[in-house]
C-alpha cells in the first residue's frame, strides 16, 4: 500500500534527523568547555539566547503593559535619566546632567545632550522629548495605566532646542525619577505627519471629546500601527519577532553612545528571546544547548535538576534577591481579624522557617516589614515573630477565644452570637507557592482549633475580589522598584477606598501622617528616620503576616563575562564573550 | 444532491448562532474583569500572586477608559448584536492583549493545529483499520485478543501521564534525548535549508505530539472496524460469494471492505469536534503555538474576542465536518439516496 | 479525542432478539441471561471484581487511611476515636478535654490500634517532603509530606463519585430527551435532534475549561459540568431505541388500549431500551474519570485542599525526580479506567445477540 511506503520514508527521515540532532548536540557540548580563564578587555560578538515564558503582548512602548515587553523595550529605548545599577543613584543619560529644580520643588528643567541620535540616524532633540510627554498625556492613546502614573505632570515646554521644562502639581521627591524615566520616542517615526505639533501639554488635559481632529488621528494611528516595530535611541535594534517562537534584537553598530565616557557599553551582537511557555521544557532546552540564560528556575529545578557535574561545567547558577516579598494579608475589617492580638497570634502560628525550608527549599529570607531589606530604610531591629504556638494560644485566650462546646474548634461571643473561629483563604489558581503556604497553614491551624477553608479562584476574579475587599485572608506578593520606597499606596487609609492598593483596609492615623510627610521630604536621612518609625508600628500591629523575600535563581552559560548581580537583578546588556568561546557568529558586524 | 447541500448549509446558520450565543453568555456572565487584568499587567503575575507597585494608583479612571474603548460598557445584548453584525464581514474584533485583529491571530495558528490533527487522524486510521480488519478476519484468536487488550490498555492510559513521562524520559534532560521537548522547529531552522531537511526537522518535532494525540484512538476505531466487518461478513451475499468459490482474499478486499468502511466515514464526523479542544494539553506541554493554546490563554485572560471567535470557528469546523462525512457517505454507500435515486 | 473503544451503533439489534424483559419480571429475564453470558468472559469478570474492590475501597476509605486509631486505651479509658470523630462532626458528641485536637500518634497511650495507613490524605508533614516509597510511607510522600497511599485511597472517592454523579446527570438528561425524541417524533424530534447537533459541535473541552475556570472550584460543579456536556451519546442511543421499539406490536397495542403516553414510555419501552445505554454509562464513568484527571492537570476543577489522583499527578510534572508521584496515581487512574472498559466491553458482548452463536 502506498501509505506504508510513505510511512517508511517518513520514519527513515525521522531517524536521520534524530541522529543529526544528536550529533549537533554532542558537538555543541564539546565546544562549551569552559574557556581559558584569561578574559582581557570586553570584545564584541556572539549571541545571548534568553528565555521568555510567553510572548510580550505587544511592543508599543506606551501602550504595552506586561513585564516581558518592558524588559525587551528596555534594550531599545532610553530616557533622560537612568539609575546606576549598583548604587541606584540617578545618573544622566540622554540629559546632560540631573535637572535643575526650582525652590518650590515644582519645576524641573533638563538640558539634553546634543550628540544623541536614533537608530535610523536622525538626531534626538528636545522636540522628541516633548513629543513623548504629549503622547503619554494624550487621553486617546491607549495607555490609561501609564498615563495615570504621570498625573502629577501638568505642563511641559521647550525653552530651546535642547532644553525642556516640566511643571508638576505638588512636591514629591520621586518626581525627578518619574520625569527622568519618560521613554523618549522619535517624533518623526511615531508621528510622521507631526499631528501633535500644535497641541500643548495643557491642552491635552481636556475632555477627550473636545480634542481637535489632528490629535484624534494621531492617537488612532499610534495605537494601531506600532505594535511590532519599535524604534528608539537605545543600543539594540528590533530585528524580528515570530509569535510563539522567538524575538530578536540586534546590536546597533552606530549607537550614539558607543565609546563615550559615562555611557554603558554593550558587546553582544544579538539578543534573542526564545519563547517556551513551559518551565520544565525550558530547562531541558537549556541543557541541550538551545538556551543560554534562564531568568528564574523553580526551586525544584534548582535543587534537583541542575546539580550534576556536567551541568556545572557548562552553566553558572546565580542566586540573588530582588525587591519582592510575599505576605499573608488579613482583612483588617473582618470581625475576627480586627483584633491585633489575633493577627499577632496567627503570625506566631506560622512556622515561617519550616515553610521556607520545605516549600521554598531555603531559597529566601524571612522579612518582617515592607521595605526591601537591602535598602537603608529597612529596620533590622524589628521583632521577628518565631513559631511559638504557646504564645499564640495565650494571645488568643486573651482575645477571648476558647473552645466552649468541645467540638475541637475555638469560639467566641461577638455581638451577642457565638461564632466559631472559621475563615476562608482565597488563592489564585496557578500560584503554587502561595497555595502550599496556605495548605500548610490550614493544617497547622486545624491542630489548634482554627478552621481555615481554601478557595482557589481564577486570577482575574481573584484580583477583582481583592480590590473590592471581598476576602478574609489572602497570600500574595508585592514587587517594587529597587529604588526609594514609597509605601503610601499600600498603607495610607485613603487608599482603602476606590479599589486602591490598601486591600486589607488598614487605618492608622499616625501611619497616615508619616506616609504623607515622607513624600514631601527631600532629605534622605530624614526619610530613613520616618520609615523606621513606620515599620515599628507595622511590626506591632501585624496587619500583614510578612513572609519572605524570595531568592531568585538564574542560570547562565559560563562563556559570558561581566555577569554581575545588582540590587535590581541582572543586567545582560553588560555581558560579553571572549572570541575563543563565542558560539554564534553573525554575518558581518563591525565592532 | 445540490439542493441537499444548500439545505444543510442553511441549517448550519441557526446552529452556529446558537453556539456563539452560548459562548457569549458563558464568558460574559462569568465573573472576572479583563480591565482588571490589563491594570495588573497581564497574566504574568498569577504565578506568584504578585502585583507590581508601579502602576496601581488611581486605576479606576484608567479602566473605565479602557472599557469604553472596547465597547464593554454597553448593555450585553447590544454587544452581542454588534458582534454578530461584524461577523458577517469576518471581523472578529481585536484581541485585548495586543490589539491585533483576532482573525489574523487565528489564521496564524490554524495551520499548526490542523497539521497536528490531520497527522493524528491519519495515524489513527493507518493503524486502526488494519488492526480491525485483522481482528475481524481472525476473530477470537490469540492475536486478536492480545491486540484488543493492547488497544484497551492504550485507551486507558491518561494523556497527561503519558505526555509528562515522555517529556521527562525521552526529551532530553537527565535521561534520553530522542525528541525535542518543545516547539515546531529547531532553533536554527532556516528557510534556505533543502526541502527534505526542513521536512525531517518538522517531522521530528511533531512526532511525539502526534503519537500522543492519537494513541487513544487506536482502540476505538479498530473496534468499530472489527464490529463493522463482522457484521458484513455474516451477510448473505458474502456467503454466496464464498460458495461461488471466490478466494477469501478477494471476498474480503472487494466485497467486504467497501461496506465495512462506511461506519469509518461517519466516525470522522465525531472525531472532528475534538480538533481545537483536544490538543490543548499537548500544545501546552510541548509549547506548540496552536489554537488550543491560544484558546486556553484567552479564557484565562478573559480575552472575549478570541474566546468568541474560537468557539464559533471550532463549531463551524465541526459542522462542516459532519456535512462532509455525510456527503462522503453518500458517495461510498449507494443505498443512501439524497432525493436522487429511489432505494 | 476519539469515541469509546467499544463498537458503534449496536443499539439497533440489541435487546429485541435477546428477549424482551417482561414488565412483571417473570421467567428468565434479559438480565439474568446477560449475567450468565458476561460470566463466561473471564477477563471482563476479573475486571468486574476489580471494580467492586475499588468501590469497596472508596466506601471504606476512612477506615483504611486515617490519622486516628480504631481503638485507643489512654489513662485507663477506652475510646474509639474514628467513630467518635464521626459523631462529633454530626454534633452528637464532644471530644473529652484530653483528646481535643491531639496528635494521636504522639500520645503516650497503653494501647492504640491504627488503620493500615495511619495518615489522612491531607496530613502535612514538613519534615518529610518527597520521601521515596519506604518504611512509614509505603508509596512515598509529596512536596508537603502528604502520604501518597492515603491520597490514592481517599482520592478514589473523588474520582469515583465524579464518575458516577456526572454520568448520572448525563443519564437522566440523555434518557429523558432521547425518549421524548424517539417516542413523539415529528417536530419534537426535530428540535431535540438539533439540540444534539449543537451539543456535538460545541467545543466541549474548551467549554469545560471555560466553565471550570470561571465558576467556583467545587467538586459538584465539576460533576455537573461534565454531566451536562456528555449526555449526547446516551441521548442518541435512547432515541434510536425508542424509535425502533415504538413501532413494535406490543407498544401499538398498549397505546390503542388507551394506556397514557408517560406510562408507555417509562414502564413499557424504557426497560427494554436501556441495554445499549448501560454500556454507554459504564464507559461514561471511565471517561469522566479521565476527564477529571485532565482538568486537575490544568489546575481546575477541584478545590485546593482536596487531594485527587489528578492533583498528585500534576505535582509530578514539575518534580520529575519524584517518580512515585507519577507512577502510582497514574496507575490508579489507569487500572480504574481499564477495569470499567473491560466491564463495559464484556457487557456489550453479553448483550450482543450476534455473538451468541460464536461462543
Amino acid at each position: 500500500m502506498k501509505r506504508a511506503g510513505r510511512c517508511l520514508v517518513l520514519s527513515g527521515l525521522l531517524l536521520v534527523a534524530a541522529c543529526e540532532k544528536g550529533e549537533r548536540v554532542a558537538a555543541d557540548n564539546a565546544a562549551s568547555q569552559p574557556a581559558a580563564a584569561q578574559a582581557g578587555p570586553p570584545t564584541t560578538g556572539d549571541w545571548l539566547i534568553n528565555h521568555s515564558l510567553s510572548d510580550p503582548e505587544q511592543l508599543n512602548p506606551l501602550t504595552s503593559n506586561d513585564g516581558t515587553a518592558s524588559e525587551i523595550l528596555g534594550y531599545i529605548f532610553e530616557s533622560l535619566l537612568t539609575r546606576d545599577p549598583r548604587t541606584l543613584e540617578l545618573r544622566p543619560l540622554i540629559a546632560e546632567s540631573r535637572p535643575a529644580i526650582s525652590q518650590d520643588k515644582l519645576i524641573y528643567t533638563f538640558k539634553i545632550r546634543r550628540d544623541v541620535h536614533f537608530q535610523d540616524g536622525r538626531p534626538l532633540t528636545g522636540e522628541d522629548v516633548l513629543f513623548s510627554v504629549k503622547a503619554i498625556k494624550c487621553p486617546l492613546v491607549n495607555a490609561p495605566f501609564l498615563r495615570v502614573y504621570y498625573n502629577s505632570v501638568v505642563d511641559a515646554q521647550l525653552l530651546d532646542k535642547y532644553t525642556i521644562r516640566f511643571v508638576t502639581k505638588e512636591p514629591y521627591f520621586l518626581n525627578e525619577s518619574q520625569l527622568g524615566g519618560i521613554t523618549i520616542l522619535p517624533r518623526h517615526y511615531y508621528d510622521p505627519e507631526n499631528l501633535l505639533k500644535d497641541a500643548a501639554v495643557r491642552d491635552l488635559l481636556r475632555d477627550p471629546s473636545q480634542l481637535p481632529e489632528n490629535v484624534k488621528n494621531f492617537a488612532a494611528n499610534f495605537n494601531e500601527n506600532y505594535s511590532r516595530n519599535p524604534m528608539g535611541s537605545g543600543p539594540y535594534k528590533f530585528l524580528g519577532w515570530r509569535t510563539g517562537q522567538d524575538l530578536d534584537l540586534v546590536r546597533d553598530v552606530n549607537y550614539w553612545g558607543k565609546g563615550k565616557v559615562g555611557i554603558d557599553q554593550v558587546y553582544l551582537d544579538r539578543v534573542k528571546y526564545r519563547i517556551i511557555n513551559n518551565q520544565d521544557a525550558a530547562l531541558v532546552t537549556l541543557k541541550s544547548g538551545g538556551l543560554d540564560l534562564i531568568d528564574r528556575l523553580t526551586p525544584v529545578q534548582h535543587m534537583r535538576g541542575t546539580g550534576s557535574e556536567r551541568f556545572n561545567r557548562q552553566f553558572q547558577k546565580l542566586l540573588y534577591f530582588t525587591p519582592f516579598y510575599s505576605y499573608i494579608g488579613w482583612n483588617n475589617n473582618h470581625p475576627i481579624f480586627k483584633d491585633k492580638r489575633v493577627r499577632q497570634a496567627l503570625s506566631y502560628l506560622t512556622n515561617r522557617r519550616q515553610i521556607l525550608k520545605t516549600v521554598l527549599f531555603g531559597l529566601g529570607e524571612l522579612v518582617d516589614g515592607p521595605i526591601y531589606f537591602f535598602r537603608p530604610e529597612y529596620d533590622k531591629s524589628l521583632h521577628s515573630y518565631p513559631y511559638d504556638p504557646k504564645k499564640a494560644m495565650d494571645l488568643l485566650a486573651q482575645a477571648g477565644w476558647k473552645d466552649t462546646d468541645g467540638d475541637g474548634i475555638l469560639d467566641k461571643v461577638i455581638d451577642g452570637k457565638t461564632i466559631p473561629f472559621r475563615f476562608e483563604f482565597k488563592s489564585p489558581s496557578g500560584a503554587s507557592t502561595g497555595k502550599s503556604v496556605v495548605l500548610v497553614l490550614q493544617d497547622e491551624l486545624k491542630r489548634h482549633g482554627i478552621t481555615a477553608t481554601i478557595r482557589e479562584i481564577d486570577w482575574t476574579i481573584f484580583l477583582d475580589d481583592v480590590k473590592n475587599h471581598k476576602f478574609d485572608a489572602v497570600v500574595m506578593a508585592w514587587g517594587m522598584p529597587a529604588s526609594e520606597p514609597d509605601e503610601y499606596q499600600v498603607w495610607h487609609s485613603s487608599q482603602a477606598a476606590n479599589r486602591g492598593s490598601n486591600h486589607i483596609s488598614y487605618k492608622n492615623g499616625r501611619v497616615d501622617k508619616i506616609l504623607e510627610d515622607y513624600r514631601r521630604e527631600f532629605d534622605a536621612k530624614k526619610r530613613v528616620e520616618l520609615y523606621r518609625e513606620f515599620q515599628k508600628i507595622l511590626n506591632q500591629e501585624q496587619p500583614y503576616t510578612f513572609l519572605f523575600a524570595s531568592k531568585f535563581v538564574s542560570v547562565v552559560h559560563r562563556r559570558f563575562r561581566g555577569v554581575e548581580i545588582y540590587p535590581a537583578g541582572l543586567k545582560p546588556q553588560d555581558w560579553w564573550v571572549p572570541p575563543s568561546a563565542q558560539r554564534y557568529a553573525s554575518k558581518v558586524m563591525a565592532p | 444532491m445540490g439542493s441537499y447541500i444548500v439545505q444543510r448549509l442553511a441549517l448550519l446558520v441557526p446552529t452556529l448562532i446558537g453556539i456563539s450565543l452560548m459562548g457569549f453568555l458563558v464568558t460574559r456572565l462569568a465573573p472576572g474583569d479583563p480591565a482588571e487584568l490589563r491594570a495588573a499587567g497581564g497574566l504574568g503575575g498569577a504565578r506568584e500572586a504578585a502585583l507590581s507597585r508601579g502602576k496601581q494608583s488611581a486605576v479606576d479612571e484608567a479602566m473605565a477608559q479602557w472599557r469604553a474603548q472596547y465597547g464593554l460598557d454597553r448593555p450585553l445584548h447590544v454587544q452581542y448584536g454588534i458582534w454578530l453584525k461584524n461577523l458577517v464581514t469576518l471581523d472578529f474584533g481585536e484581541s485585548f492583549k495586543d490589539n491585533q485583529p483576532v482573525w489574523n491571530k487565528i489564521l496564524e495558528r490554524l495551520p499548526v493545529t490542523i497539521k497536528l490533527n490531520i497527522f493524528s487522524i491519519l495515524l489513527v486510521y493507518v493503524i486502526a483499520i488494519p488492526l480491525g480488519i485483522y481482528s475481524a478476519t481472525h476473530p477470537n484468536s490469540w492475536s486478536d485478543q492480545t491486540a484488543t487488550f493492547g488497544a484497551f490498555v492504550l485507551f486507558a492510559v491518561p494523556l497527561v501521564w503519558a505526555a509528562t513521562m515522555a517529556i521527562v524520559f525521552i526529551c532530553g534532560g537527565d535521561f534520553l534525548y530522542l525528541f525535542p521537548p518543545a516547539g515546531l522547529t529547531s532553533l536554527d531552522y532556516a528557510p534556505d535549508w533543502p526541502w527534505w531537511e526542513k521536512v525531517a526537522d518538522q517531522a521530528w518535532h511533531l512526532f511525539l505530539p502526534v503519537v500522543l494525540l492519537s494513541y487513544d484512538g487506536f482502540a476505538g476505531l479498530s473496534r468499530y472496524m472489527r464490529a463493522s466487518m463482522l457484521e458484513v461478513l455474516s451477510q448473505d451475499y458474502v456467503q454466496v460469494a464464498r460458495a461461488k468459490g471466490v478466494s477469501e482474499r478477494i471476498v474480503v478486499l472487494k466485497h467486504v471492505m467497501r461496506n465495512s468502511l462506511i461506519p469509518m466515514v461517519t466516525i470522522l464526523a465525531s472525531i472532528l469536534p475534538g480538533l481545537i479542544g483536544g490538543s490543548i494539553i499537548i500544545e501546552t506541554i510541548f509549547s506548540i503555538p496552536g489554537l488550543g493554546q491560544l484558546g486556553y490563554e484567552a479564557v484565562l485572560a478573559r480575552d472575549y474576542p478570541i474566546v468568541m471567535a474560537l468557539f464559533t470557528v471550532s463549531a463551524l469546523l465541526t459542522l462542516l465536518g459532519i456535512l462532509l462525512s455525510d456527503l462522503l457517505l453518500a458517495v461510498v454507500d449507494p443505498r443512501i439516496a439524497f432525493g436522487r435515486r429511489a432505494q | 479525542m476519539s469515541p469509546g473503544p467499544s463498537g458503534g451503533d449496536t443499539g439497533t439489534a440489541l435487546g429485541s432478539e435477546a428477549g424482551l424483559a417482561k414488565t412483571d419480571g417473570g421467567g428468565e429475564g434479559l438480565w439474568i441471561y446477560v449475567w450468565r453470558q458476561f460470566k463466561r468472559n473471564s477477563l471482563a469478570l476479573s475486571a468486574f471484581y476489580a471494580v467492586c474492590l475499588l468501590l469497596l475501597t472508596a466506601l471504606s476509605a476512612d477506615f483504611l487511611a486515617n490519622d486516628k486509631p480504631y481503638y485507643l486505651k489512654y489513662r485507663g479509658q477506652s475510646y474509639f476515636p474514628i467513630l467518635r470523630g464521626y459523631l462529633v462532626q454530626m454534633g452528637l458528641a464532644k471530644w473529652p478535654a484530653e483528646l481535643l485536637n491531639v496528635d494521636f500518634k504522639k500520645l503516650e497511650s497503653e494501647k492504640a490500634l491504627f488503620p493500615p495507613v495511619p495518615y489522612r490524605a491531607s496530613n502535612i508533614d514538613l519534615t518529610a517532603p518527597f520521601e521515596s516509597p519506604s518504611g512509614p510511607h509505603w508509596l512515598g510522600t509529596d512536596k508537603l509530606g502528604r502520604d501518597v497511599m492515603a491520597g490514592i485511597i481517599h482520592g478514589s472517592r473523588i474520582s469515583l463519585s465524579i464518575g458516577f454523579v456526572a454520568v448520572g446527570i448525563a443519564l437522566v438528561v440523555g434518557v429523558v430527551l432521547g425518549a421524548l425524541a424517539g417516542f413523539f417524533g415529528s417536530w419534537v424530534d426535530m428540535i431535540i435532534s438539533r439540540l444534539f447537533e449543537i451539543m456535538l459541535s460545541l467545543p466541549t473541552f474548551f467549554l469545560l475549561i471555560t466553565l471550570a475556570a470561571v465558576l467556583p472550584q467545587s467538586i459538584f460543579i465539576t460533576m455537573a459540568v461534565i454531566g451536562l456536556t456528555g449526555w449526547v451519546g446516551i441521548g442518541r442511543f435512547t432515541r434510536s431505541e425508542f424509535l425502533r421499539i415504538r413501532n413494535l406490536d406490543y407498544v401499538t397495542a398498549a397505546l390503542a388500549l388507551g394506556v397514557p403516553n408517560r406510562r408507555v414510555m417509562f414502564r413499557h419501552i424504557l426497560p427494554n431500551a436501556l441495554a445499549p445505554v448501560l454500556v454507554s454509562v459504564v464507559l461514561g464513568v471511565a471517561g469522566a474519570i479521565l476527564l477529571e484527571s485532565s482538568l486537575s492537570f490544568l489546575g481546575i476543577g477541584v478545590p485546593a485542599d482536596t487531594v485527587t489522583w489528578g492533583s498528585i499527578l500534576n505535582e509530578a510534572r514539575s518534580n520529575t525526580f519524584a517518580w512515585w508521584l507519577a507512577v502510582f496515581p497514574g496507575a490508579a487512574i489507569f487500572i480504574t479506567v481499564l477495569g470499567y472498559y473491560l466491564v463495559g466491553e464484556g457487557l456489550r458482548e453479553a448483550l450482543d445477540p450476534r455473538l451468541r452463536g460464536s461462543r
